[in-house]
């Protein structure tokens, strides 16, 4: 641990009464890193942040931010941050409150810099409380970014935005991560994640469940996606009788889907195993294809081992990717 | 730190139904009470007030009263709970200052409606006082609006957006009416007069009032309006510090 890294995180721990919404986490984010903080609903994502800025503060365990203290480094000016529901002020107007925030900056950007980067310079006459929850977003995102800071934390920055508006999204943030700073993001598209983040925290009740590259991730749960076409397109019409109970007596299979038009999915710990046993059976799998897991399913398959019953993470699970 | 004072102040001249009711209101409800009354002879109970003078000093501390009041506990409230005042916390803006510049602007709001009152009165019902006092009667009511000013602040961080508009109106029309800033509290019952001098918004007209009769203020009156302020501060300050640590 040294003072040069952006944000430290040791043994924290936060309670609401009996439950632990943060558990005991420990992280350290380095300059220049591009972060995902990823979860389902009620993992812990927000309280990590709010601890992260100084917004609350831990039962136990420390967090420090640039060397210092949250507050400190707020302000000092070297962190931006960008809350989910981050009410804008009304009566003034989108130009006004961006003026506003540079003119709180120790290094300010100028105005209208800011305001092209966040795509704003079109509306900045606009009141700010009478706009689109996407258009909001890049306001709050505005806010963030009005001066030079060394680390920019995102809650759910992209919620509202329609497909292009996310991906000139990325482009700008990807843009002040070349720069050196560092940036974190909470989200729940996984995909975000994957194609943005250099590295992945997965927290899921309250604890840090993995940390590592998105690549490391799906690798980390060591399970294979092994997908196949039935022979004869469906069940019928086939000489040896195979549904969805044999396919799951398979050695090392988690988990099956089948298709309506009869295209086999499946979750598995050991795939030669599980190839090997479905030759057995005398089945000849058209289109067999062995690959790791998405992110998004390696993210299911971490937070399920996780959960005792499997219930609790497989609903937040749901709510947590979007189709 | 001025930027947000410069913003809050643009908010409020901006916000027409805030200049109606703290503005033009307490005027029109000065001409309508004023205008139907006998207005020369000299009220009783007052030393020698006459209904307009009266009635100016009520109204002027009316219209500063809701200035200041409604313009920080419903705002503060509303912002609580739609996260600017979070959005705040991750600036370097000091902790307070949202609380100072909002104070700050309501009280700009507040000055046009005491000035429009006197203007009225001294147009339209003859009011005449020295120049000493017009100035020593606006000051008085526009420094003793910061008492209200804190209790707004404190109710603002008390109350959920929902409740902050009932109980602002509860507060404030009972602090208006039993204070005696609609109808002199002389007309009020004997054991209600007791209760009501002690109401800070009786202590505060009672402080202009003084100026109008070549007075000094009373001590009783100064003590109640000091002893609310430290009250109001206080718990604002208590308030402000548990929603801070909540967040």
């Amino acid at each position: 641990m040294t003072t040069t890294d952006t944000v430290v995180f040791d043994r924290v721990t936060k309670k609401y009464g009996d439950v632990r919404a943060v558990d005991e986490v420990s992280l350290t984010l380095r300059p220049g890193e591009t972060v995902a903080l990823l979860g389902p609903n009620g993992a812990g994502k927000s309280t990590t942040l709010d601890l992260l800025l100084g917004l609350k503060r831990p039962d136990s365990g420390t967090v420090t931010l640039l060397g210092t203290s949250p507050r400190e480094a707020i302000v000092a000016g070297r962190v931006g941050a960008m809350l989910q529901s981050g009410g804008l002020m009304g009566e003034v107007t989108v130009a006004e409150l961006v003026r506003f925030a540079c003119g709180l900056h120790p290094r300010p950007h100028p105005v209208s810099e800011v305001l092209a980067r966040a795509g704003l310079t079109a509306i900045a006459g606009r009141r700010a409380d009478k706009l689109s929850g996407g258009q909001a977003q890049r306001v709050r995102f505005a806010l963030a970014t009005a001066g030079d800071s060394d680390l920019i934390v995102l809650d759910e920055p992209t919620t509202g935005m329609d497909v292009t508006a996310r991906r000139a999204f990325w482009a700008t943030m990807r843009d002040q991560a070349d720069q050196g700073r560092t940036v974190l993001f909470a989200t729940h598209y996984l995909e975000e994640a994957d194609a943005i983040a250099d590295r992945v925290l997965v927290l899921h009740r309250g604890r840090l469940l993995a940390d590592g590259t998105a690549t490391e991730i799906k690798a980390s749960t060591g399970m294979r996606r092994v997908s196949f076409d039935l022979p004869g397109g469906t069940h019928d019409g086939t000489s040896v009788a195979l549904d969805e109970a044999a396919l799951r007596r398979l050695p090392a299979v988690t988990a099956v889907t089948v298709s309506p038009g009869g295209t086999v999915r499946m979750r598995s710990s050991d795939a030669d195993a599980t190839v090997h046993a479905l030759y057995g059976l005398g089945v000849y799998p058209r289109n067999l294809e062995v690959a790791g897991l998405g992110l998004e399913q390696a993210f299911v398959a971490l937070t399920e081992t996780d959960d005792p019953t499997g219930t609790g993470a497989r609903t937040g699970t749901e709510e947590a990717v979007p189709a | 730190m001025n930027g947000l004072i410069r913003l809050e102040i643009l908010r409020v001249l901006r916000n027409r139904k805030f200049q109606f009711f703290s503005v033009l209101y307490p005027s029109l409800l000065f001409l309508l009470i004023a205008g139907t009354a006998d207005s020369t002879g000299p009220l009783d109970g007052t030393d020698g007030l006459t209904l307009p003078a009266y009635l100016m000093v009520s109204m002027a501390s009316f219209g500063a009263l809701t200035a200041v009041l409604m313009g920080n506990s419903e705002r503060i409230a509303k912002e609580r709970e739609n996260g600017w005042v979070r959005q705040l916390r991750l600036t370097p803006l000091p902790g307070r200052g949202y609380v100072l510049a909002k104070t700050a602007a309501a009280a700009v709001g507040a000055l046009p409606a005491i000035v429009l009152v006197f203007v009225v009165a001294a147009v339209v019902k003859d009011v005449r006082l020295d120049a000493w006092q017009w100035l020593a009667l606006t000051a008085a009511i526009w420094a003793g609006s910061l008492v209200f000013a804190a209790l707004g602040v404190a109710i603002g961080y008390a109350a959920t957006g929902d409740a902050v508009r009932p109980i602002t109106m509860i507060v404030y029309f009972g602090l208006s009416l039993l204070g005696g800033l609609w109808m002199p509290s002389t007309t009020f019952p004997g054991w209600l007069q007791d209760v009501a001098a002690w109401l800070p918004t009786h202590a505060y007209a009672a402080l202009g009032r003084a100026i109008e009769q070549h007075h000094a203020p009373g001590v009783q009156d100064v003590t109640v309006l000091l002893a609310f302020f430290v009250l109001f501060t206080g718990g604002a300050a208590w308030l402000y510090r548990k929603d801070t640590l909540k967040a």
